[in-house]
């Protein structure tokens, strides 16, 4: 039985992939501190156009291209990672 | 420097991390704030399949800015962005209607900052010509956010538009500095002769005299010329007397140092004796080594680095116009020092066809629908719910099932649709009243931003309020929810003569007596359909 080595990015490269977008949402929301649990629910300032300025962000670091429907809904840290970790396979 | 943008589409990301403010889309309100330095008007076309849909926006951005323009803080520096399409359909090759229109508005633009000191224009497509039309419009992000240009422009555009802001203050360097041998001529002339150096017309003296072409250009525009040279100056006076190739002669020439002293002294010389300082300088020196003794000596005087090749000339006698030499007016001061232009006579005027905003109003011949809740606009009307947050007096959020249950509890729910001459703008507007006996509570009232700044929210209270009155309600009540967002809805309430009941710093409740609301009548702006 083979296992499917493709099915989601390694655990260090996803860590890794995982620390670069908090990074990220660090830099464009402007928050001195940042939780794993983060989420336009619980950040205030993660509006909608700063829900743009992330898209755009990862778009540019990610290299990547989200679709109109993925873009609603990643809002929160998991969302988006696991968003980026099927994209990146 | 804090601005106050008036625009009519999304443009956030372009000026992020700056210190702005932005006005409703297509609103001219005017917000009063101290601390604001200076305004922008960037207005954008929107991408429509039919082109005389076009001309009226542009008529339309014309009215709006005249009327804006009235209004302003005086003197206060405003500047506008010249208009330019991104998008362009090509019905017809030879309707040239929209580029007409356009240019007619940015003379207009230009006779409007003749006329007025504190205005300046900045040419958009400055910064748009950098790039292909793939990469100005991100289609993804227009339909998804009103954003015309593509947001991945943003870094480039602020450093452009920081550019701008400099060239429109003013900060252009006053005078330069010239090395002679292998600058403004090929070779050396103490050991090449009068016979040797290069300035003809075939390579490499071409290009030396491109570049005292551009340098005499300069001077016609006020530009101080010295020169700072390591010769004998009797050499350099028969260069000028009797070399047939010379353009810049010693009448160009404001002062000079030519003598086998070290450059630094000879060019705080020659700063003293114009009485300039030395970082309204620009030294010009093909020799490496001397450029570096001077940012190293004098390190406020601007130095630029030298082609290394006479055919780079061209591109980089670009960059020195971009980065030291761009003015965006010639002062009379400049002026006395060149050449007499001829003025353009023929300069069309920005006008308002308007002479009050309500007529501007009924121009935009606005119809407001309003209808009430039904199964299928009850999904818009909870999205509303979800997403509005500036014009929200409560901010209360809402899903289908919430407003299903408000309405089988017989809540008066209306939606309002507001269309225009320029197109339908789809369900933008809601209100939810909970009634009981003769008493009616305004639950939610909400305006999406795109349809701010036209009072409209006005007329669609009112209509509410007469009906209510209708109904035999005498009490109104409401309440405005103070959140970070919606401080414009702060005082709402008290234009139309509610009194406040109760008032915190989070909260203020409201009642309104309809029985002695007598005078509440709807304007004849809108075309109210229901």
């Amino acid at each position: 039985m083979q296992a499917n080595e493709n099915a989601s990015l390694s655990t260090v490269n996803y860590k890794r992939m995982k620390e670069r977008v908090k990074d990220l949402l660090k830099s464009v929301l402007e928050l001195d501190t940042i939780s794993d649990e983060i989420s336009q629910y619980n950040c205030e300032r993660w509006d909608s156009l700063n829900h743009l300025n992330v898209i755009v962000a990862l778009e540019e670091e990610f290299d990547l291209s989200f679709e109109p429907e993925d873009i609603t809904s990643m809002n929160s840290l998991d969302i988006i990672c696991s968003k980026i970790e099927r994209l990146m396979q | 420097m804090k601005y106050h943008i008036f625009r009519n589409h999304t443009i956030e990301p372009f000026f992020k991390g700056w210190d702005v403010s932005f006005s409703g889309y297509g609103d001219i309100s005017i917000i009063e704030d101290q601390k604001m330095d200076a305004y922008i008007w960037w207005y954008q076309l929107p991408y429509k399949v039919n082109n005389d849909i076009i001309i009226k926006e542009i008529e339309n951005y014309e009215s709006l800015l005249s009327l804006a323009i009235t209004n302003l803080i005086a003197n206060k520096p405003v500047i506008i962005f010249t208009l330019q399409s991104i998008f362009k359909i090509d019905y017809i090759s030879s309707d040239y209607r929209i580029e007409k229109a356009i240019y007619e508005h940015n003379q207009k633009l230009e006779s409007l900052a003749a006329k007025n000191k504190h205005i300046k224009i900045v040419d958009i497509s400055g910064f748009y010509n950098h790039y292909s039309q793939e990469q100005l419009i991100d289609w993804k992000f227009y339909y998804l956010s009103q954003m015309p240009l593509n947001p991945k422009l943003s870094k480039d555009f602020q450093t452009w538009f920081n550019r701008q802001v400099e060239i429109t203050e003013m900060k252009r360097k006053k005078c330069v500095v010239l090395d002679l041998d292998n600058t403004l001529w090929g070779g050396i002339l103490g050991e090449d002769g009068l016979e040797g150096i290069k300035m003809g017309e075939s390579y490499p003296g071409n290009a030396y005299r491109s570049f005292q072409e551009y340098l005499l250009e300069l001077h016609r525009k006020g530009i101080i010329l010295t020169i700072c040279s390591k010769n004998n100056e009797k050499d350099v006076i028969e260069v000028w007397n009797i070399h047939p190739d010379i353009i810049l002669k010693k009448e160009h020439i404001t002062t000079y140092r030519i003598n086998w002293n070290n450059k630094a002294d000879n060019i705080k010389s020659i700063a003293e004796e114009l009485n300039i300082g030395l970082d309204s300088l620009v030294f010009i020196d093909d020799n490496p080594a001397e450029r570096e003794l001077i940012k190293q000596l004098l390190p406020e005087i601007a130095v630029p680095d030298f082609p290394n090749q006479p055919y780079d000339f061209s591109k980089w006698m670009d960059s020195l116009t971009y980065h030291y030499f761009s003015t965006y007016r010639l002062t009379e001061e400049d002026l006395a020092k060149t050449l007499q232009y001829k003025e353009n006579m023929t300069r069309k005027q920005m006008q308002s066809e308007f002479s009050d905003f309500d007529s501007y109003l009924k121009s935009l011949e606005i119809e407001l629908t309003i209808e009430p809740a039904n199964e299928i606009n009850i999904v818009r009307m909870a999205q509303l719910t979800q997403k509005t947050n500036q014009f929200n007096l409560t901010t209360h959020r809402y899903t289908e099932s919430d407003i299903q249950n408000f309405i089988d509890n017989n809540f008066w729910i209306y939606g309002l649709r507001v269309k225009d001459k320029f197109g339908d703008n789809g369900l933008t507007g809601l209100i939810i009243i909970e009634i009981e006996n003769n008493q009616a509570y305004i639950n939610t009232f909400l305006l999406s931003c795109r349809i701010l700044g036209r009072k409209i929210e006005d007329e669609f209270l009112k209509y509410m309020l007469i009906k209510l009155k209708n109904t035999g309600v005498e009490v109104v009540k409401s309440d405005y929810i103070k959140t970070l967002k919606n401080s414009q809805v702060e005082n709402f309430y008290e234009r139309f003569h509610f009194e406040i009941d109760a008032s915190s710093d989070q909260q203020k409740s409201y009642s309104l007596n309809l029985k002695k609301a007598n005078n509440i009548v709807l304007s004849n702006t809108y075309k109210l359909i229901t």
